[in-house]
């Protein structure tokens, strides 16, 4: 755990993650929106609507366009024939090992937003926790489905 | 045993008071309605539903078959619907005989039958049957074949080691049991001369009126509430815990408990996910702990604890020799423990003293004639967060690793490395700055969600160290050992 595992997921998940971004931020637009019209109409401080504003420019500035490429950087995962290494998260940097003994199942699954970029994110099952490698593309999600899911089918001992 | 077979009669009682306890709401809400008007057509309604009932549950259990068969225990219920339930024997993990006061009456036993699926229930439940008749279908649907030599030894049970809780022990663990707690912190605030600390315009205000009730008569109140408290904690735990026995039986954990309900309880050896030790703050001083197991699989029952009790109350010496009786593999415990490094302790002291530091904002800032309290939750807090970095640290002994740390009791957790289904090492900004790192590890839980021990803020070389140990790549062979090794 010394070393940074080697690969990187796809650049896409840029996009995709500020797509998830724009539109968490057009709900909280929606409510600053109602919020604001519901404060004119009975008259509350105009100090609502301000807040309200603030938190939604603040959440695009974050989720749009400061927090996606931070998040891809850090991204990283490795297969090893005996292990799943990867390595997630901005503030708190976390690397966790999943033996491959231990997998149960490996999913892959899409969304619509991946699917308009030709991605998928592939998901780690072990009997305790689960795992995501998210936004691959489209063919490499589904061969290290196919590989971790070869990998993990050692030897089962008892759970 | 293939002809199907039905439960005991005494099973229609028992499904009934279920399902009565279940509407008892219903009634009530129906009694405190139609008291004034109506209230004969309402016990009709009543009179008719139970009837209704009766009936429904005595169908229930006419059309209630199990038997054992080609190695399955089948059980075929419902009565519009039917249901065939076929739990294959070697996916039986566990098999629990339960007797409350009623079945004890009728000498009954409920029976449930535990696969490694994550229901909240038994996934077969026969909910009485003649003691005699539940054991012979324990013997039967007994996971492996025996061999006559398994056989041999299975009749000589009187040689397994087994352990019994004795009645001063028993009666000591319920006394420190949890409910004390609340005690002594009452006590403690309460006799530090209380007077003193309560300021005069609390007198002349609001409280007034509580005052001219008399302090003393409140007081009195007060601690008689506490007392019963207490005793009602040493019932408790002697009627969950009386006559607690363990028995080791080479393959699996025998557990028989309970002074009204009686429970026997089976853990097959290879279920067993990790052994704890938990010291709770009042048994720690007087040298006392629990042992208990983490048990992959198993369900949701009322009552149930979420790990296994092992032992519920042992001297902190007698865990060592315990162990090497009831279960030899985990009889390693380490006398040397590497210690978390003193950088960590700014993080421990300030996780644990941030909520009181707002607390204590808030009593100064609204109530500042109470600024004591504050001062004491303050105090506490230091102490816990400063026990709490003294009490973390972990130990590595072949493929064993150990690792403590304390909640409000210290815990001492044994897990074996093939039992950790993932490793986790985390870090924010300041935690790569100064070289620290936490540990996470995750082992199967009861009710089959993971179950996630943390050491926070270790030195990170000792993460990579853990990290090294626990990685699999290129000695997958020597993991195979290590199985073999572990299992006995």
């Amino acid at each position: 755990m010394r070393q940074p595992p080697r690969n990187a997921i796809a650049k896409d998940a840029i996009k995709v993650w500020k797509i998830t971004g724009a539109i968490f931020t057009g709900f909280l637009l929606l409510a600053a929106v109602i919020i604001a019209t519901v404060s004119y109409f009975n008259g509350y401080t105009y100090w609502f609507t301000v807040i309200a504003i603030m938190i939604t420019l603040l959440s695009a500035l974050l989720f749009i366009f400061i927090l996606p490429k931070l998040r891809w950087r850090r991204w990283r995962y490795e297969v090893f024939e005996q292990e799943i290494y990867i390595q997630y998260g901005i503030l708190i940097v976390s690397r966790t090992l999943v033996p491959m003994i231990r997998v149960q199942h490996v999913d892959t699954k899409q969304g619509p937003i991946l699917k308009g970029y030709s991605l998928a994110t592939v998901t780690v099952s072990t009997a305790a926790t689960t795992h995501e490698i998210p936004a691959l593309l489209e063919e490499d999600a589904s061969e290290l489905r196919d590989r971790i899911s070869a990998l993990a089918r050692v030897d089962e001992d008892d759970v | 045993m293939s002809s199907p077979r039905r439960l005991h009669p005494a099973a229609v009682f028992f499904n009934l008071i279920k399902s009565l306890r279940e509407m008892i709401f219903l009634f009530i809400l129906g009694f405190i309605t139609f008291r004034e008007q109506g209230f004969l057509y309402f016990l009709m309604v009543a009179f008719f539903i139970v009837i209704l009932m009766i009936l429904f549950h005595a169908l229930a259990w006419y059309r209630f078959t199990y038997r054992v068969e080609e190695n399955e225990l089948r059980i075929e219920y419902g009565i519009f619907i039917r249901r065939k339930r076929y739990i294959s024997k070697n996916r039986i993990q566990s098999i629990d005989l339960t007797a409350g006061v009623i079945h004890r009456i009728f000498k009954l036993v409920k029976v449930q039958i535990e696969t490694a699926g994550s229901g909240t229930e038994a996934e077969g439940s026969l909910s009485a049957v003649t003691l005699g008749e539940g054991e012979r279908l324990r013997s039967e649907l007994k996971q492996r074949k025996k061999s006559a030599e398994e056989e041999v030894e299975e009749a000589e049970e009187n040689n397994d080691p087994s352990f019994t809780i004795s009645f001063k022990r028993l009666f000591l663990a319920g006394s420190t049991s949890s409910s004390i707690g609340i005690i002594l912190a009452f006590f403690v605030v309460a006799f530090s001369e209380i007077e003193q600390f309560i300021p005069d315009e609390v007198y002349s205000n609001a409280i007034d009126w509580v005052v001219s009730l008399s302090l003393i008569l409140i007081a009195a109140f007060i601690v008689f509430i506490l007392i019963m408290i207490w005793l009602l904690g040493i019932a408790g735990t002697m009627i969950k815990y009386g006559n607690f026995t363990i028995t080791n039986r080479k393959s699996e954990l025998f557990i028989t408990r309970g002074l009204l309900e009686k429970k026997q309880i089976t853990i097959p050896l290879n279920r067993i996910q990790a052994v704890g030790i938990q010291e709770s703050m009042i048994r720690q001083p007087l040298g006392y702990a629990a042992v208990f197991a983490e048990v992959a699989g198993g369900s949701q029952e009322k009552g149930e604890d979420f790990s296994t009790i092992l032992f519920p109350m042992i001297k902190k010496t007698e865990i060592a020799p315990f162990l090497q009786e009831i279960l030899p593999g985990y009889a390693k415990l380490p006398e040397v423990w590497e210690p978390l490094p003193k950088k960590a302790l700014k993080y421990y002291l300030f996780r644990s003293m941030l909520p009181f530091i707002l607390l204590g904002a808030a009593v100064i800032w609204f109530f500042p004639s109470f600024i004591w309290l504050a001062i004491i939750l303050f105090a506490i807090s230091f102490l816990l967060g400063w026990q709490r970095y003294k009490d973390g640290g972990f130990a590595l002994k072949g493929n064993m690793l150990m690792v403590k740390y304390r909640v409000f009791g210290k815990n001492t957790m044994l897990i074996y490395h093939r039992r950790i289904q993932a490793f986790e090492k985390k870090q924010h900004l300041m935690h790569r700055r100064e070289n620290l790192a936490t540990m996470e590890l995750s082992i199967i839980g009861k009710f089959g969600a993971g179950k996630h021990y943390k050491l926070k803020e270790m030195k990170v070389s000792n993460t990579d160290e853990l990290s090294d140990w626990y990685s699999y790549r290129g000695k997958l062979n020597m993991n195979k050992k290590d199985n073999q090794r572990g299992m006995k």
